[in-house]
């Protein structure tokens, strides 16, 4: 049971991680603001729910589910509200030129 | 394995250091202050000091971040004017070697601790069983009463010599919900952290820090604008811990005679009731220092 | 002791970087930001050199712990002074 639970942690924490990096890889790469914050917020809430799930699965303790979910729902919720402000921002700027 | 996570977590602290030292952009040298912040954090946990982890990722990354980037639109950035590279290159020298130095110094410093010996052997009788939280508040508590001192007078230079500024912007219609959610929840994590300061890394300052932040939530969003009246308030709860501890020390002082040391039995107690205070309190000062206050004319106070 | 070793190098590295940029800096901003590196840095220091096998000395973590939430209050005022300074110039 714990051997399949590591290895399902594993793989979770794997794909959360590649997801991570992909988002990276788009900040660096893609051209402006807006498409950057396309790669940034979505891939960072899906990468970042992946490793908590498997950070849990490793753990293999329901308790710590809550602390990572509360976690995973803050990130979230900022991310969101975060990426709306710098589009509104950016947006607004471009209006003033 | 462990091994190689620390030597990639060192290289990334000095690498973000290095690349928010070295740009001239001031957001990016910011955000590449609060990733450092967050990566030291992480290797403080690495160290064994959880609570310090704490106390860096909410107030050292967090609101000094915010602190720089408020700042960072009001300053106007000095004329770039770039040293000679002489210069450049002699204080470079002057830095490796100091770095160097202090490296071999700390490295080689004769390790004869003391104090692990004495705080394990005192931690019965503190009234909690967190060492750090001990320290704090019982065994060097006269420190914590002297730092919010200085927290309070560093309050006091910003309301006498910062510029009033115009309110900022609205920041548009998610924020709304996002307060709805992030506030309430901050109130939560914020008494939960005070809670647990008894027992496991946490305690009154990281808890002001996140209530400070749920706080700088409703400033920026616009819900709470400070008015003179609020200004006030706020004033009087960022004294309120100072009087409350110093009020504490004096009557500790009047029942076992000595200052800041608790009737035996009630350390508990009396601890649970400073960190409370100092929480509410520490929250408003870091909450105002932030804000900067706007100063009004002396006729209308 | 190599981990500790390991962060007392970064530690120190974070201690240099900031002392090279406080002197060659003239960015009120950015000076106040690298005083805050130097302060990490230092706090890196302090906490290596506090571990004994295996377990972290817990008065030099109140201390840091102390210094991190006098440092915000000192970061507070010396913008405070930089934005009068600022404003005093233009008049």
């Amino acid at each position: 049971m714990t051997t399949v639970l590591q290895v399902v942690g594993l793989t979770l924490t794997t794909f959360g991680v590649s997801f991570l990096l992909i988002a990276a890889l788009g900040v660096w790469r893609l051209p402006d603001v807006l498409s950057r914050l396309h790669a940034l917020t979505k891939a960072d809430s899906a990468g970042l729910a992946l490793i908590a799930l498997g950070a849990a699965c490793l753990k293999g303790r329901p308790d710590s589910l809550l602390v990572l979910g509360l976690c995973v729902v803050l990130v979230a919720l900022s991310g969101v509200t975060i990426g709306h402000l710098i589009a509104r921002a950016h947006l607004s700027e471009g209006d003033l030129e | 394995m462990s091994l190689a996570f620390d030597i990639l977590l060192a290289f990334g602290v000095v690498f973000t250091a290095a690349a928010a030292l070295g740009t001239h952009d001031r957001v990016a040298s910011i955000a590449g202050f609060v990733v450092t912040g967050l990566l030291v954090a992480l290797s403080l946990v690495r160290l064994g000091a959880p609570d310090v982890a704490l106390a860096e990722a909410a107030i050292g990354a967090g609101l000094t971040g915010a602190l720089l980037l408020r700042s960072a639109w009001r300053l106007k950035p000095a004329e770039s004017r770039v040293s000679p590279a002489i210069d450049r290159i002699i204080v470079a020298l002057i830095a490796v070697c100091l770095s160097g130095a202090l490296a071999w110094a700390v490295y080689t410093a004769p390790g004869a601790a003391l104090y692990p010996a004495l705080v394990s052997e005192r931690l019965a009788e503190s009234g909690v069983t967190n060492p750090v939280t001990a320290v704090l508040l019982n065994f060097r508590a006269w420190d914590t009463l002297l730092e919010i001192a200085v927290l309070f007078v560093a309050l006091i230079l910003v309301r006498i010599v910062a510029p009033a500024h115009p309110q900022p912007v609205v920041l548009g219609e998610l924020m709304l919900p996002f307060a709805r959610i992030v506030v309430p929840m901050c109130a939560f994590l914020a008494g939960h952290l005070l809670w647990q300061g008894a027992s496991v890394p946490g305690g009154a300052f990281q808890a002001g820090a996140i209530l400070a932040g749920g706080l700088l939530v409703l400033m920026l969003g616009g819900f709470a604008v400070l008015t003179p009246r609020l200004l006030s308030w706020g004033m009087m709860v960022a004294l309120l811990g100072l009087a409350v501890f110093a009020v504490a020390a004096l009557s500790t002082e009047a029942l076992t005679g000595t200052l800041l040391l608790y009737p035996d039995g009630a350390a508990k107690i009396w601890i649970l009731m400073i960190e409370a205070v100092l929480t509410l309190s520490i929250a408003a000062m870091l909450c105002l220092l932030f804000c900067g206050m706007p100063r009004r004319p002396l006729n209308d106070v | 002791m190599t981990s500790e070793l390991i962060y007392i190098c970064a530690g120190s590295g974070l201690v240099g970087l900031a002392f090279y940029r406080l002197a060659t800096c003239r960015d009120m901003l950015l000076r106040v930001l690298s005083l805050n590196v130097l302060a990490v840095g230092i706090a890196i220091l302090f906490l290596a050199s506090a571990r004994n096998a295996g377990m972290t000395d817990a008065v030099p973590q109140a201390f840091i712990l102390t210094g991190i939430v006098v440092l915000v209050a000192v970061t507070a005022a010396l913008l405070a002074l930089a934005e009068q300074i600022d404003s005093q110039r233009d008049e």
